[in-house]
């Protein structure tokens, strides 16, 4: 408790100091400087010294200021450190008046929102509403179509409104930055050294002023962090009502992206870490054992709230059927208003001896099972045989052939009995398909494209020695009791081949040419496979005993609807996890774009090649970047071998910019790029840390302590918060399998900022403390500034490519490519 | 216990024990060692290449050579020629003589338990903790299956058990404070290094018992540097005594492995094609040994190309036609692997037909490539690729060379000046379309039937595309003086190195596909499903024993606990200014059981590749010793809460207890390993009905 104090009470000084330096002169940049000579005086002799009689002293100087001037001057830092990073990032906001990247995905679901149609996103849904409900405030009504990047933006869209959102969550990112600093840090300079890095950081200013959502996710991230760190420090209420705040911000922080979830286990870290320094103290066992309970209670419960109230209020927003709607299950699908809800409302709910039905496959790709007039190929291409019997496969589109008729395998007679008669759990039928009549079978013939698994076809009876063996079980996965009916939409069931065991599935492999490129069928003995799980989707009663006549009905059916299906809010949230959660793991293997197969090399390859632009390729050097715009505006949609995409070990370096936008008409671009000055001296600050790490380590294990037990809790903290921080956000990266940008590492680079400022805080501590150097403090402190400067010129000198507003010449555009790696772009001369 | 007896009788009840566990090893392993007399499952792919070595033809795999050549070795020596095809699980051995190949490896899969038996007791030096977690691996059905096989992983198993008794081997000097440079001391540390090299040598999954011994020495060197009596240039030794031991020597030997298996291979075989022109004029047989050729490129001569990605083909052209549906109707470009007159391409300038002697082809000009059997040009136009619709499609068009100005192309010498000449294999040259600026290049993707399962080439318009290098390998052109192309043939580090990228390649390239059902990781602990070795009459299925995987899986739980309840403990001891008494080396070495075993599960988890049960075993010999360690540890705690006659009663009672169920539980599910004939499993009558305890088992 003593130390903590004397914390509290070193700092106040130093604040005064600086801020009485302040009203002399706004520019704090000057005010820092003249700080860093006079204000620091003060900590560091404490901390050289930690006798009481100065901490006395020094709590007589703290006694005899009111403490009103305290707060009013130290918010004075935080708002021109505001102020500055809302005018950097709101000038000109609506400008590009053109869709800038990614806005053309947050746009388009935006629009979305705005007409409550359900779409499918693999990522969660907080952002999107935040920019939603700026755009439905500023009156945006839907009615624009984000068709390409770089296509300009109509007069109706309130381009600043819904830009508005992640500009204030980038300059709040700075003061949240300093108030973090001034929680970690020696000094207020750093904190205010670690502010000015943010605010003139060109890859946050740029991923600030559009519609994207990095920043808002940062900015959730951050003050959680913050809010953790000060619930750690206090005791009583206050401890609470910060973790609250904390749980609160974290749960945002991994509902706008899931990324934030690194940032959660931070959070979990840094509680976890607290608790266990406090089992040294000497309190009671079951206080400890309370205190840890609520604390996880808290961290736990409220995020997860936050996130299923994010994800309710979605699906509220969204009752309408849309274009994404095939991505889920039939159930869901019926929920939505529209779509196949108009197509299933008022069908019969119990399938029945002579149901007329379509099967499809519940979970993966969406397809239904399908018979048509043609045979399985005699001979395969391989030299298997086959039964040469009516193919059956999983067809992805609607088609009259999908139709299938339940029969009771006694019953001669296709019509539906009054009252029906209902099919149940572990009964046993047949499936007859619509238009042939033929009946669905199995039999020891090896699959054609899976021969590990039986063929499955509709039967001929070619009178050879081969007999059908059409009898299917029929077991309802998802049943209340053992005998529950089989319901369309509801059910899932899996049929079982009575004779083999084995279970109707859909192998996920597509036929040749011969199957027409559909889907591969097979009856499989691993019963528990998720493929094996079909459901009914559109289901009626058969009326026609006469088959042409049932031809005729199932191809001229239409159904009245009456009533919807209802799906309670925790079914659709769970599915909608599980589709959001396999969703990733589909892409690469072709299920939404199943044009473009994985391409590994692309992901594995070494830093990429490039021609020089003074050698040889000076002919085709327009041209090229003019292709270069093409692939930009037409191809950034594409999931693999993106031409910005970047791998992480590229990252630290900055060894690609992403292209954001091209104007149309002029060599005005914004790009993503980070300010290099920073970039690398931030790189640099993670080796520095690690490497003082590991010697105080060692040097600690030989029993020389450096560091006195304050100086050391700082830096130990520091290293928590910040480098494992940093980790957290970047080493996960590495074994994620999908087209990574640069922008994937903002959330890892703001702690690596910040980590700069405590190493540069911390230098200065070492130099300062030691006698015998203590004269280079002020070589040190013109060295940063001389650095800062420098800092500030490059801003300078890229923030043309982030606000995209000045026309530049080839000249200028060579000029800023300082790496050969960074593709900028140029109209091709006329 | 150990106060009653004297030092000697404890260890002729070592020695006794140590005895009994050998034995027993013995009759495990080799009962019916040679049947099946078939090829069972692996033993294909490895008996496949334990013959290319004995016949010294090139082949590929993605496997370093170590246990391979082993295999080989085996072989060789007790009379196998090479000349059994292994061609698929199942085929009769017929007079082959596999009997020393398997038997090789059934003795390092034996010596596997009698050096764990060591390991344990190294780290505890508890008998009775030695005994159960050895008991365990011992009555292992899936890990006695395992390793009796013409199989890496025996080997791999093996090696791995040395570095590990090694590792912990070197701890115990260490702590005995024995001096850096001593030599009893340097020669375990050569052993741990020897068996490194050796581990990684036979798969790569070897890295992780790597990590394991690096972490290990970190914490060796920790302690060390801790003991404040022993100044700072004493850990300064140890710490350079294992660099040598444990870094540059393993590397060493892991190289002159290479080096022994490029040197074996010596003949051209069905591998060359995924190697670079450079590796295959190495190889006797190939057409590039022995050849010669002009050392630079001139205009007029007659060319082929080969692209530079790993596995990639030779720039190709034939008589037939994109068909419809996929871009203009002209004639395919495709890459081809094999060597071929097609491959031929002929270089001329953009402009004329020929050019009057001798002129050189430098980097940056302008050139048409003519197909030499078909007479067209290589041609690009803005058409979609067939298979890649972000890039263009690549054409042969005109007619004996007249064509338009789409066939103009700008050689570059990639890395390269202006100007420079083009070097036969040397030179990595781009193709930058002239017209369109996109790179030639190949995506690897198959084209369907109508383009023969070639590979596609496309044109690329974003020119940072690594697949977009191109050799030249036959350089036909006879105004210019040849030289051989020893000259060309990489070095031996040039090799190492290539072999590694394709190795790597080749990893990376084992993708489950889309549908297919695929081990994952999760199923492993659990013993969740098998595979068969054998499914004939004589059936094999490899799965663990349940009682001891089942065991082992509730016992990681146990230790976890454990592990928290103690720590928190101590911290709160700690707190009070007590002091914890009991011993916790039990625990400590518990913990790094712990940790080997994460360092050999944990990983598959991040892993893309196609993923087989058989990769859980390394990650179960940590989990059995851990069993093991933690039973004795449970079981003292609670002897010392009970009084001390009953407290010994319930240790041996439970101790007993232990070892017969995992005794009697080998003894029901030895058929497993031993073969099973009869019904399956998951109809009635079959004798091993009863032993079908998930149905997810399909024996």
């Amino acid at each position: 408790m003593d130390t903590k104090k004397s914390l509290k009470n070193r700092k106040t000084p130093k604040v005064l100091n600086e801020v009485s330096e302040l009203s002399e002169s706004d520019k704090f940049f000057k005010s820092s400087e003249n700080k860093r000579e006079v204000g620091d005086g003060a900590p560091a002799e404490n901390e050289v010294e930690t006798s009481k009689t100065v901490i006395k002293t020094i709590e007589d100087v703290d006694k005899a200021i009111p403490s009103l001037y305290l707060h009013l001057k130290l918010d004075l830092v935080f708002i021109i450190l505001l102020l500055a990073a809302l005018g950097t990032r709101i000038y000109n906001l609506e400008d590009p008046r053109y869709i800038v990247f990614d806005e053309l995905h947050y746009g388009r679901y935006v629009t979305l929102y705005t007409k409550g149609v359900f779409f499918f996103d693999a990522h969660p849904p907080l952002g999107k509403q935040l920019l939603y409900l700026a755009g439905h405030l500023a009156g945006y009504n839907g009615n624009f179509t984000f068709d390409r990047i770089g296509s300009a933006y109509s007069e109706s869209v309130p381009v600043r409104a819904l830009r508005i959102v992640p500009a204030i969550s980038g300059s709040l990112l700075v003061g949240i930055t300093y108030q973090l600093m001034l929680e970690i840090s020696t000094y207020q300079s750093t904190a205010i050294l670690a502010a000015v890095l943010v605010l003139f950081e060109n890859s946050f200013l740029a991923q600030s002023r559009f519609m994207l959502l990095e920043s808002i996710q940062i900015l959730f991230g951050l003050w959680g962090i913050l809010c953790v760190i000060k619930s750690t420090r206090r005791t009583g209420y206050a401890a609470v009502l910060w973790l609250c705040f904390g749980a609160f911000s974290l749960g945002c922080c991994f509902s706008v992206k899931y990324s934030g979830i690194y940032t959660y286990y931070l959070a979990i870290f840094l509680v976890g870490r607290q608790m266990w320094r406090r089992m040294s103290n000497t309190e009671s066992g079951l206080r400890l054992a309370v205190s840890t309970i609520w604390r996880l209670v808290v961290l736990i419960g409220i995020p997860l709230a936050v996130y299923i109230g994010v994800f309710y209020v979605h699906l509220a927003m969204l009752p309408k059927a849309g274009p994404h709607d095939s991505v889920m299950t039939s159930a869901f699908q019926a929920s939505l208003k529209g779509g196949l809800a108009s197509i299933t409302k008022g069908q019969p709910l119990h399938v029945s001896h002579g149901s007329q039905i379509t099967l499809r496959h519940s979970h993966g790709r969406t397809c239904w099972l399908h018979s048509h007039a043609h045979v399985y190929p005699v001979r395969y291409a391989d030299g298997r045989g086959s039964s040469h019997q009516q193919q059956v496969t999983c067809y992805s589109f609607k088609d009259v052939n999908n139709w299938w008729i339940v029969k009771r395998p006694e019953q001669p007679s296709l019509a539906v009995a009054t009252p029906p008669d209902a099919v149940r759990h572990g009964e046993v039928v047949q499936l007859l398909h619509g238009i042939t009549s033929r009946a669905l079978n199995s039999h020891d013939v090896a699959a054609p494209v899976s021969p590990q698994a039986q063929e499955v076809s509709c039967y001929i009876d070619y009178n050879v020695s081969m007999s059908a063996q059409n009898l299917w079980r029929v077991e309802i996965v998802n049943r209340a009791s053992e005998d529950s009916t089989w319901d369309s939409i509801r059910s899932l069931v899996r049929l079982v081949h009575v004779d083999s065991g084995s279970a109707l599935r859909f192998s996920g492999r597509q036929l040749p040419a011969w199957g027409f490129h559909q889907h591969e069928v097979v009856a499989d003995k691993a019963l528990t496979h998720q493929d094996t799980i079909w459901n009914v989707e559109e289901h009626r009663y058969t009326k026609a005993e006469d088959r042409k006549e049932r031809e005729r009905e199932l191809v001229s059916a239409e159904m009245i609807p009456t009533a919807a299906t209802q799906l309670t809010f925790w079914a659709k949230f769970m599915e909608l996890q599980y589709k959001m959660l396999t969703h990733a793991a589909d892409a690469p293997q072709g299920h939404m774009f199943a044009s473009e197969p994985l391409e590994w090399p692309l992901l594995v390859r070494s830093i990429a090649y490039w021609l020089s632009p003074n050698s040889n390729v000076s002919v085709t050097h327009h041209k090229f970047m003019q292709l270069q715009h093409k692939m930009l505006t037409h191809a950034t949609d594409a999931p693999q071998g993106h031409m910005f995409a970047s791998e992480p070990l590229e990252w630290p370096l900055l060894v690609r910019s992403i292209a954001y936008w091209l104007s149309p008409n002029s060599n005005a671009q914004v790009h993503l790029i980070g300010n290099m000055i920073t970039w690398y001296a931030g790189t640099l600050s993670v080796l520095l840390y690690g490497g003082v790490l590991v010697v105080y380590a060692i040097r600690q294990r030989r029993a020389f302590s450096d560091l006195t037990p304050l100086a050391a809790q700082k830096f130990y903290d520091a290293g928590c918060i910040l480098f494992l921080g940093y980790w957290l956000h970047y080493l996960p990266y590495f074994f994620i399998d999908r087209t990574l940008f640069l922008h994937h590492y903002l959330p890892a680079y703001i702690f690596k900022i910040l980590l700069l400022a405590y190493v540069i805080d911390h230098i200065y501590y070492n130099i300062y403390v030691r006698e015998s150097i203590k004269s280079l403090t002020h070589i040190f402190v013109l060295c940063i500034y001389i650095w800062l400067v420098y800092v500030i010129i490059t801003f300078q000198k890229f923030s043309v490519l982030s606000y995209g507003n000045t026309d530049l010449a080839e000249t200028d555009l060579l000029n800023l490519r300082w790496k050969d790696t960074w593709d900028f772009i140029l109209h091709k001369k006329k | 216990m150990a106060k009653e007896k004297n030092a000697s009788s404890s260890s002729k009840i070592w020695w006794i024990t140590f005895g009994l566990v050998c034995g027993a090893t013995f009759l495990t392993r080799f009962y019916k060692v040679l049947e099946p007399d078939h090829v069972c499952w692996d033993e294909t792919h490895f008996g496949k290449m334990a013959s290319s070595y004995i016949n010294r033809t090139f082949f590929f795999d993605v496997h370093p050579p170590l246990g391979k050549m082993l295999i080989a070795l085996s072989g060789k020596l007790t009379g196998y020629d090479g000349t059994f095809h292994f061609e698929k699980p199942g085929s009769k051995f017929e007079g082959a003589r596999y009997e020393g190949m398997r038997i090789f490896c059934t003795t390092l899969g034996a010596l596997i338990i009698p050096l764990t038996f060591l390991t344990i007791w190294e780290m505890t030096k508890n008998l009775d903790a030695t005994v159960i977690g050895t008991l365990l691996l011992l009555c292992d059905v899936g890990f006695l299956t395992l390793n009796r096989y013409i199989l890496l992983d025996p080997i791999l198993l093996f090696f791995m058990s040395c570095t590990i008794y090694g590792v912990f081997k070197v701890r115990s000097l260490t702590d005995e404070g024995l001096a850096p440079f001593s030599a009893r001391m340097l020669a375990w540390q050569l052993w741990l290094g020897a068996a490194l090299a050796c581990t990684i040598s036979v798969k790569f999954v070897g890295l992780f018992v790597v990590l394991f011994a690096g972490l290990r020495t970190l914490a060796d060197l920790w302690n060390v540097l801790g003991d404040l009596t022993k100044p700072v240039s004493y850990t300064v030794k140890h710490l350079i005594g294992r660099s040598i031991t444990l870094i540059i020597w393993p590397i060493l030997l892991y190289v002159f492995f290479f080096w022994i298996h490029l040197t074996v291979l010596s003949k051209s075989g069905n591998g060359d094609g995924f190697y670079s022109s450079g590796f295959q004029a190495r190889l006797e047989g190939n057409s590039l040994n022995n050849a010669s050729a002009p050392r630079v490129l001139a205009y007029g001569a007659a060319v082929t190309l080969k692209n530079h990605r790993t596995g990639g083909g030779y720039l190709h052209s034939h008589h037939h036609l994109y068909p419809a549906g996929a871009g203009a109707k002209q004639q395919q470009i495709t890459t081809y692997t094999h060597k071929d007159e097609n491959n031929k391409w002929i270089v001329k300038p953009y402009d004329r037909e020929q050019v009057a002697g001798v002129v050189l082809v430098r980097s940056g000009d302008l050139v048409r490539l003519t197909h030499a059997a078909t007479g067209r040009n290589l041609h690009s136009h803005r058409e979609r690729a067939p298979m890649t619709g972000k890039f263009m499609q690549v054409t042969g068009y005109g007619e004996d060379g007249v064509g338009d100005a789409n066939d103009v192309w700008k050689i570059i010498v990639s890395g390269g000046k202006d100007g420079d000449e083009i070097q036969t294999v040397r030179s990595k040259l781009v193709f930058i379309h002239y017209l369109q600026s996109c790179a030639l290049t190949t995506t690897g993707k198959q084209l369907p039937k109508w383009g023969f399962e070639q590979q596609e080439v496309a044109c690329n318009p974003n020119l940072r595309d690594n697949n977009a290098l191109w050799n030249v390998e036959d350089n036909v052109f006879d105004q210019l003086p040849k030289m051989s192309f020893e000259v060309y043939a990489s070095s031996f580090l040039e090799r190492l190195v290539e072999s590694h990228a394709v190795m790597l390649h080749g990893n990376a390239g084992l993708k489950p596909k889309e549908g297919e059902v695929t081990s994952q990781p999760w199923q492993w602990p659990i013993n969740y499903r098998g595979q068969f070795f054998s499914a004939n009459s004589h059936r094999i299925y490899l799965l663990g024993n349940p009682v001891v995987w089942w065991g082992n899986l509730a016992f990681l739980a146990i230790f976890f606990v454990l592990f928290i309840v103690n720590s928190i403990r101590e911290k709160r001891a700690q707190a009070f200014g007590r002091i914890v008494e009991g011993d916790s080396s039990l625990l400590n070495a518990a913990g790094w059981n712990f940790v080997g075993w994460a360092l050999h599960y944990v990983p598959f988890w991040a892993m893309g590749r196609v993923l087989y049960f058989h990769h859980y075993f390394p990650a179960l010999v940590f989990s059995s010793m851990l069993t093991g360690i933690i039973t004795v540890y449970l079981l003292q705690s609670i002897k010392s809460y009970l009084s001390r006659e009953l407290g010994r009663a319930v240790y041996q009672g439970a101790t007993g207890l232990v070892v017969s169920t995992t005794v009697y539980s080998f003894h029901l599910f030895a058929p497993l390993a031993y073969g099973m004939s009869g019904p399956l499993a998951n109809e009635p009558n079959s004798t091993v009905a009863g032993l079908r305890w998930l149905d997810t088992w399909e024996f």
